[in-house]
């Protein structure tokens, strides 16, 4: 990107056993440890309510953890307010001072820490020229579009060079073109500054696009955390395989496993199924379906399950399905939109590879 | 940071002349009770007189009596002019005024000595005015109404719904009229008095001049108050007729009170004295005040009741000016009067 | 080093050693003492001269406590050596503080009982002064600093410091006056406590008798001041309705005229609707002779009482209601109405199902608003009252009357402020937090739905009628200033004004003759100080209140929003009973009446906070503290920018209501600090009522361009600034 003054002193975070309790009994955030290593981008994801914005503004010093401790690079910040931390946030409703000129919001955080006049100014335009927003300091923040006042934000809580940097729902306020372009510089910026970022979304997609690694919330509680590719491939439970991207669960019960190889036997209404036992033991378990991994075939195929298709959807660059099968209603999707089974008709249903997860069984 | 210096020491050289100015000045919180032209007459008279300068705040008698007892243990005021005389009396026995012998004593009236003497020299009276009552003549007309002219006539059934007087709890007139018919009358039939009384009174008001007043405007027909207030109404034009109850009446002594603990107590004893002299007694006709002055050589209005052709009761001061008394007639009063039906 | 502990240890150590620590004769702004003795004078010594010179001994503990924050100046925030010493040395500072201040007075001892166990002192103590002020501020700051430091409130000073500000101010300037005042309810007259004789003073008849049922007696005191307020609440709220329906729902061009009107009465000095209403009804009064004559009846006094009081108050009051209402019924969603239009509901359907219950929690605060100022209103009763007794006149003539009896008049108090909390609570209740929340209306398109025929006909008749009725009596009182005798003579003339207002130019510049000037500025320089420390401590109290979470807001809040309920008449008389003796000095003084314009009104400044910081994404705040400015940095920064109009209605508001005020007033005016309503009481009482309109017609046109000034210059940082914000209404925010 441009050449710029603009310095990362990205550091890592890490959460021991931390809490959040409101009013005495309500856990937001119960007992997590997590770590996010320097320079790395880490999305902590989850539906409405699950803590995911709770924790971040633990970080940010919003909020107060009730027990446990945080730590950013070397220093213990438990006790430490917001100001004192050296962490910035963009909010989701980017929180530009109306009153301040571009520049003016660019500038605050430096002119606020005790720089010299002409240090902030040079840094507050490095800053926005970073964002691509050169020529428009003058202006007040309701004369921009939305993309840029999301710039600005950007740019106000770079221009401080923090140790860790925030996003809290960054994209919900833009429409789904502008989303992806500004998620991609978003990326962009911090891998070439090296920034260490945590990024708050409830948007799988959004999640799997830009991070080092996902750590899924639910219910104030870590459900898993891991790369996007693990997180997809590999979900922890019926939880995360159903959140991120779409999966069709339903109960299996384990033959046998394998335990040289680590293979699962199942059986699938009389079709056999090998595949990874992930440490499951015989007994019952779940099997979880990605919908494009599902393959629908003219009837009458002895190695596939018998299904009706009960709904057939045009959606432009793909085919939705939903076919009902001894085991319930599937969803599928197909890349062919010539070959098109219509509703009513009936077909095979067969899994393409790498094909289904095994997951712990219901609790 | 040479010019700073001198900036500065400039500002506190000012800053002390200036307070110095003012404060080499003496001054006096002056508590009037009178009507405010006249209050104000007095304190720019006292301070073009004297060059001290006067803090004035003016309050009903009562309102007055009620500061200065809340503000007993650390007196604000310095000087009490003006006012019906039980509130004086009242302070005076509570210890809450100072007693002083003015040189002025000699030019005064009897009566304003006498009221020295009740209130062991801790007030003395300024003016004097009889009670009685006024009518406004066209609203008595238009109601075909006989024209009153003794106490008894006020209790003529056909007066029902025209009389208004103060009520005693809150006005020292009021009260005034109460002791004076307890007295004129003797207690049982006072009573019997104000109980008929009390069937044709349209409106007990808070204050003790609001009667005639409400007479001059037409919202009353007779207002019991004193004569000097019934007289100043006249005076400004309204049309009221003013009375002197052929039986005889009772009167009060406007007080003046040096506050104990006074904080400029030789501003106050000049302003007393300075009070009492004739020339400015008879200043007390530029701003229609018609009550008789105390002192002998005060000039008088030509509309003023004049007190030697009254008869006028032997009010007693010292026994219905006291507390015990007071309360004693108000709650005979509330218990006796003010519950019955109209 | 600590910069806070520091700051407020060297406030503290000036309070001690250079100021001088008993309050001056003088007044705050005389400087007479740096010349007359100073430092050695004991009346001007600081407490550290004192000490040295072996006097007043008692306030050495002070001195160590004052100190004693050194241990904490170089430890480590995080440290218990740190937050402990300092809240221990404020916490037992500001207690000693407080325990010397009230049981050393002028006469030595405080209490019998403290000269029966220590024996008699021999010394004594006046207020505290400059000194002592900075002491307390010194020891209170180190207690919220070390708690702070303990973890409240996320270890922020500031917001800490700023909680303890405004619970001391509070706790000093509300509680302890009121709480004072309603312990002498319970005394006999020789100061003995006895609950016997607060139940029959409480219990009497002349509060609770319901004669007026059986006989044409009077009825108690409570009851009739309980039946207005009550009548006065359900006539404006349903007027101020009528008013807010056809300002906003009729289609009407002209409703906008309206607004004006409402200004009317929050500027109008007390007793001028009253003398008006006189005129008008009054036994002699144009439109009862008119009557009379018509009819050929005799003319009666039958506006003296309950129907007088209920027209002047329904006169002042409904503009009130309005405001209140216009502002729900503009935010009540046109697609609610047009849902319910779709679904087959007429418009009469629609109105009475969905419009009306949508603006209940409104209704509910125009309610209690008049409910509050009909109990609380002192001008209108002492006027047109008659024989029927409302509390708050009885609480002032049980004290000014001839029977000054302060026990009756705290008893008298207790009954008032049993209705009003009652009121104030009952509403809170219902509505809980939602009041807060106001809706916006915006983003939700759709044309409000004009009114069914039926509700609109007869709202234009009481529109019509009521605007004509306030006009007219405006009308009156405007004519009455320049008339020679009102009611009477009505040659016009400009005497008034000149006695008034009169100034004359002499060879030493211009003389201010005129017998209104004194208590004219006195009552322009009061009212302007008081404004903008009430608008401070409200914005203060309304940011902690949104902004900040911690233990106890809602007891806070509560505490915060109480002045709201406590009629003037009840603060007047608790202020100068609680605040004549050591260690508060203050009757007499300029700063009593702008302490009680402040905290009469603060829950005004809080509102308007509220209401505009309600606006205000809180994102913004945090995204300052996340960019490194402390929470004072943000409030000043960010916040308080922000809510300029919010700020410029609440100066305005409480420099109105500094200059109309009475109630309170009345008790604390002297002879230095005359204000202008009470010179007009004087002129009233005197039935000069010529000098008196005169009077109120230039307050009231002085205050029209304070408020025309106010929108003008509101509408200038709109239009510069953000044009989405909108100034809040004067009245709205009440």
């Amino acid at each position: 990107m441009q050449t710029t003054s603009i310095k990362s002193k990205a550091a890592s975070v890490e959460f021991k056993g931390v809490s959040k309790v409101y009013g005495g009994t309500v856990k937001a955030v119960d007992n997590v440890s997590l770590k996010v290593e320097a320079g790395e981008l880490v999305t902590l994801l989850g539906p409405s309510g699950c803590g995911k914005t709770t924790t971040l503004r633990m970080i940010a010093g919003l909020e107060m953890a009730s027990s446990g401790s945080i730590r950013i690079g070397e220093t213990d910040v438990t006790l430490l307010p917001a100001t004192d931390r050296d962490v910035s946030m963009v909010f989701q409703s980017y929180a530009l001072f109306p009153h301040m000129t571009v520049l003016e919001n660019v500038s605050y955080g430096l002119r606020v820490s005790g720089l010299k006049k002409a240090v902030v100014r040079d840094r507050a335009l490095n800053g926005l020229e970073l964002v691509g927003l050169d020529g428009y300091g003058d202006r007040l923040p309701s004369e921009l579009s939305g993309g840029q006042q999301q710039r600005v934000a950007v740019a106000r809580a770079l221009v401080l060079e923090p140790q860790v940097l925030l996003f809290d729902e960054p994209l919900s306020n833009l429409d789904a073109k502008l989303r992806r372009q500004v998620r991609e510089e978003i990326r962009e910026l911090q891998q070439s500054l090296g920034l260490t970022v945590v990024y708050v979304t409830h948007d799988q997609e959004e999640a799997l696009a830009v991070s080092d690694r996902i750590i899924v919330m639910r219910n104030a509680e870590i459900a898993q955390a891991g790369t996007p590719r693990q997180l997809y491939e590999e979900p922890a439970d019926s939880f995360v395989a159903d959140f991120i991207g779409e999966a069709n669960l339903m109960d299996v019960s384990i033959e046998a496993v394998d335990q040289a190889n680590g293979t699962a036997f199942i059986d699938l209404a009389g079709l056999a199924i090998r595949l990874s036992a992930r440490n499951l033991p015989p007994g019952p378990a779940m099997l979880a379906v990605r919908p494009n991994r599902i393959e629908l075939l003219p009837s009458g195929r002895v190695d596939a399950l018998p299904g009706k298709v009960i709904k057939s959807t045009y959606v432009g660059n793909h085919m939705e399905y939903v076919v009902q099968l001894e085991q319930g209603e599937w969803f599928a999707t197909s890349d062919d939109v010539e070959a098109v089974h219509v509703a009513g008709s009936a077909v095979s249903v067969r899994f393409r590879h790498p094909g289904p997860v095994l997951l712990p069984a219901r609790s | 940071m040479k010019r700073t210096i001198a900036i500065t020491t400039t500002a506190f050289a000012l800053l002390g002349a200036l307070s110095g100015t003012a404060l080499a000045a003496d001054k006096l919180n002056y508590y009037c009770s009178a009507q405010p032209d006249w209050c104000d007459l007095m304190a720019k008279g006292f301070e073009e007189a004297t060059g001290i300068q006067v803090n004035m705040t003016r309050k009903s008698s009562g309102e007055t009596m009620a500061q200065i007892k809340a503000e007993s243990s650390n007196p604000k005021g310095d000087i009490w002019w003006g006012g019906t005389g039980d509130p004086h009396l009242q302070a005076a026995e509570e210890g809450l005024t100072e007693p002083y012998v003015s040189p002025m004593r000699g030019e005064l009236h009897d009566w304003a000595l006498s009221q020295a003497a009740s209130g062991n020299d801790a007030t003395i009276g300024i003016y004097s005015g009889a009670l009685g009552y006024g009518y406004n003549e066209e609203v008595l007309q238009a109601n075909n109404l006989p024209e009153p002219a003794c106490w008894k006539d006020l209790l003529k059934p056909e007066y029902k719904g025209h009389v208004q007087m103060a009520n005693p709890n809150s006005s020292g007139t009021a009260y005034t009229t109460l002791a004076t018919i307890v007295q004129l009358f003797g207690e049982d039939e006072g009573f019997e008095f104000m109980k008929a009384l009390h069937k044709n009174i349209n409106q007990y008001t808070k204050s003790g001049s609001a009667p005639i007043k409400a007479a001059a405007r037409g919202e009353s027909t007779i207002g019991i108050v004193f004569m000097h207030d019934a007289v100043a109404q006249a005076a400004a034009g309204f049309p009221i007729k003013v009375v002197a109850p052929c039986e005889g009446t009772g009167y009060e002594i406007g007080g003046m009170s040096i506050i104990k603990g006074a904080r400029n107590p030789d501003s106050a004893q000049k302003f007393y004295d300075w009070a009492l002299t004739a020339d400015v007694q008879s200043r007390s006709l530029e701003v229609d005040a018609f009550q008789v002055m105390s002192n002998k050589a005060a000039k008088s209005s030509p509309l003023a009741p004049d007190l030697d052709s009254l008869t006028l009761i032997d009010y007693d001061f010292e026994k219905y000016g006291s507390s015990d008394e007071r309360k004693r007639l108000l709650k005979k009063w509330d218990d006796e009067v003010s519950v019955l039906p109209q | 080093m600590n910069r806070t502990v520091a700051l407020w240890l060297l406030v503290g150590l000036i309070g001690f050693c250079v100021l001088p620590w008993y309050v001056l004769d003088d007044g705050l702004w005389n400087f007479q003492w740096l010349f007359d003795g100073y430092p050695f004078d004991t009346d001007y010594a600081p407490a550290l001269f004192l000490l040295l010179q072996g006097e007043k001994l008692w306030l050495a503990p002070l001195a160590v406590l004052l100190v004693l924050p050194i241990v904490a100046l170089f430890a480590d925030k995080g440290r218990p050596v740190f937050y402990r010493t300092l809240c221990i040395a404020g916490a037992l500072g500001l207690f000693y503080l407080m325990l010397q201040g009230f049981s050393i007075g002028i006469r030595g001892w405080n209490s019998d009982l403290l000269n029966k166990l220590l024996g008699e002192l021999g010394d004594r103590q006046f207020g505290f002064g400059y000194g002592a002020m900075l002491v307390g501020a010194s020891l209170l700051f180190f207690l919220t600093t070390g708690i702070a430091a303990r973890g409240a409130v996320n270890g922020d000073e500031f917001v800490v410091g700023a909680i303890g500000f405004v619970i001391a101010l509070v706790g000093v300037f509300i509680f302890l006056p009121v709480l004072n005042m309603l312990s002498s309810a319970l005394q006999d007259n020789d100061g003995h406590y006895s609950l016997l004789i607060f139940f029959t003073k409480f219990l009497d008849e002349k509060i609770w008798g319901l004669h007026c049922l059986s006989s044409s007696r009077n009825c108690g005191v409570a009851w009739n001041s309980l039946s207005l307020a009550i009548l006065v609440a359900a006539l404006t709220t349903l007027l101020g309705l009528v008013f807010a329906l056809v300002a906003t729902r009729s289609g009407l061009r002209q409703a906008h005229l309206l607004r004006p009107l409402t200004v009317l009465p929050i500027i109008t000095p007390p007793f001028v609707i009253g003398l008006a209403i006189i005129l008008l009804f009054g036994l002699s009064g144009s439109v009862t002779q008119f009557i009379a004559e018509l009819l050929g009846v005799q003319p009666t006094r039958w506006v003296y009482g309950m129907p007088g009081i209920l027209i002047a108050q329904l006169l002042s009051f409904t503009p009130i209601a309005f405001l209140v209402l216009i502002g729900v019924v503009e935010g009540v969603s046109p697609s609610m109405e047009e849902a319910s239009q779709t679904l087959r509901a007429s418009r009469w359907q629609t109105f009475i199902t969905v419009s009306l219950p949508l603006m209940r929690p409104g209704l509910a605060n125009a309610f209690l608003l008049g409910f509050i100022e009909s109990m609380a209103d002192f001008g209108n009763p002492l006027v047109l009252g008659g024989n029927f007794d409302v509390l708050s006149t009885e609480i002032f003539f049980a004290i000014v009357g001839a029977q000054n009896d302060q026990g009756k008049a705290a008893v008298l108090a207790i009954v008032l402020l049993i209705f009003t909390l009652t009121a104030f609570y009952a509403q809170r209740r219902w509505l809980g937090k939602k009041s807060y929340t106001t809706q916006t209306g915006k983003g939700d398109g759709g044309a409000p739905v004009t009114l069914p025929k039926r509700v609109l006909y007869p709202c234009y008749v009481l529109v019509a009628f009521w605007g004509t009725f306030t006009l007219v009596v405006y009308g009156m009182i405007v004519y009455g200033g320049f008339v020679e005798l009102w009611g009477l003579d009505h040659t016009l003339t400009f005497k008034h004004y000149i006695t008034a207002f009169g100034v004359a130019l002499t060879e030493n510049g211009i003389s201010w003759r005129g017998s209104a000037w004194d208590s004219f500025w006195t009552t322009l320089r009061i009212a302007a100080t008081a404004a903008p420390l009430t608008a401070a401590i409200g914005l203060v109290t309304a940011y902690l209140l949104v902004r900040q979470n911690f233990k106890g807001k809602d007891s806070f809040e509560f505490g915060t929003m109480l002045s709201f309920a406590i009629p003037g008449t009840v603060i007047g008389v608790a202020y100068i009973l609680a605040f004549n003796v050591p260690p508060l000095e203050l009757t007499g003084t300029g700063v009593i009446l702008v302490i009680s314009f402040i905290f009469r009104n603060m829950p005004v400044g809080i509102r308007a906070g509220i209401a505009s910081m309600s606006q205000l994404d809180k994102s913004l705040d945090e995204a300052s503290l996340t960019l490194g400015a402390n929470s004072w940095r943000t409030f000043r920064e960010i916040i308080l920018p922000l809510m300029r109009p919010a700020i410029l209605a609440a100066l305005v508001f409480s420099f109105v209501r500094a200059m109309t005020a009475i109630s309170a007033v009345i008790f604390l005016v002297s002879a230095e600090h005359n204000m202008a309503t009470s010179y007009i009481i004087g002129r009233v009482e005197n039935n000069d009522y010529g000098i008196a309109i005169a009077y109120s017609t230039t307050l009231i046109v002085v205050m029209l361009s304070v408020v025309a000034l106010m929108q003008w210059m509101v509408g200038k940082t709109t239009t510069s600034r953000r044009a989405s914000q909108r100034a809040p209404d004067i009245v709205a925010i009440r």
